[in-house]
């Protein structure tokens, strides 16, 4: 308040502009970064797996190591909120993994995937891998705000939840890479449009990849790993 | 999302601005919205008036809001005294 006369008038007081022009989103972009140039120092590129609870990440996960685990060397970042059990199910594979639980949180973020890379380093002999998986917290909304530092965003959506879920969810689609249709063997039992979902994804991003696979049975199996194997060359 | 956290994390930055500027009131913060950072603009602006009460510092700040196109949650400036 003004000393003269009372008003609240800028003009009249000491008050000082400061231009900040900082991100508020700053600090995690940070860490993403580092986590990033960390991910490449072990050799390997990063890939985050974003989905709904109970979409098939973990199942297509096991799958996809049951065929890759020989061939090139992968290691699991597993994100929920309690409990390890997906970690149990991936380490039943072979390769190393490590479970983070954020205790709440709906999201992981890159301080946490940082913690992550570190421990998974010292379940490597030399802390270098080709391909790290980060599991994220099942959620299709939060995860999309917090870069983890990976090289590419999958986002995957079953054919029980819909094919009105890219419309949905316009943000998460934005920021992803690929999108991959699971439980593609279910498509019989449900009113899943494939022409829907994709048409509706590209439209929110044009550049998006777009897979379908029905893990346990095969189906699309061959495409979703030639598209890993070609990753790390990316 | 997490639009209180966000607001903590604004004040905390406002916090620091005003050490630096010796400043010790803030009037008026200006941020930027992108309508892609998946932050609900009325949530932001609830929690930062819930919060701000907690610093006289910040007591009586206005939020001005300017949204914009994009992914990022800016602090473009901060009028203080």
């Amino acid at each position: 308040m003004c000393d003269t006369c009372g008003c609240h008038i800028n003009e009249h007081t000491d008050t000082k502009t400061v231009e900040v022009h900082e991100s508020l989103l700053a600090a995690n972009r940070e860490q993403a970064r580092k986590n990033r140039a960390h991910i490449e120092a072990m050799g390997a590129v990063a890939v985050n797996m974003i989905s709904s609870p109970g979409s098939g990440k973990t199942t297509l996960l096991e799958h996809t190591l049951d065929r890759l685990a020989g061939k090139m060397k992968i290691g699991v970042i597993e994100g929920d909120i309690e409990t390890e059990r997906d970690a149990d199910r991936i380490r039943k594979k072979g390769v190393p993994v490590v479970q983070l639980t954020t205790g709440g949180a709906c999201h992981l973020d890159a301080p946490l995937v940082h913690k992550g890379l570190h421990a998974l380093e010292h379940q490597s002999k030399d802390g270098k891998f080709d391909l790290i998986f980060i599991e994220n917290v099942g959620n299709l909304v939060c995860p999309a705000t917090f870069d983890l530092g990976e090289h590419e965003r999958i986002i995957l959506v079953s054919v029980p939840e819909g094919s009105d879920k890219p419309a949905k969810y316009p943000t998460t689609f934005h920021g992803a890479d690929t999108f991959v249709i699971t439980k593609i063997d279910l498509l019989k039992y449900f009113d899943f449009s494939l022409d829907e979902a994709r048409t509706e994804a590209l439209q929110l991003n044009s550049g998006l990849r777009i897979l379908q696979v029905g893990a346990p049975a095969g189906l699309g199996m061959d495409d979703w790993i030639t598209y890993l194997q070609e990753l790390p060359a990316r | 999302m997490h639009e209180l956290s966000l607001a903590q994390g604004l004040l905390d930055q406002l916090a620091g601005l005003a050490v630096e500027h010796g400043a010790s009131r803030i009037v008026t913060v200006h941020v930027d919205i992108g309508t892609d950072a998946g932050i609900v603009v009325d949530s932001f602006s609830f929690g930062f008036d819930a919060i701000k009460g907690s610093d006289k510092l910040t007591a009586n700040a206005v939020l001005a809001i300017n949204r914009t196109a994009g992914p990022d949650l800016i602090l473009t400036r901060v009028e203080m005294e």
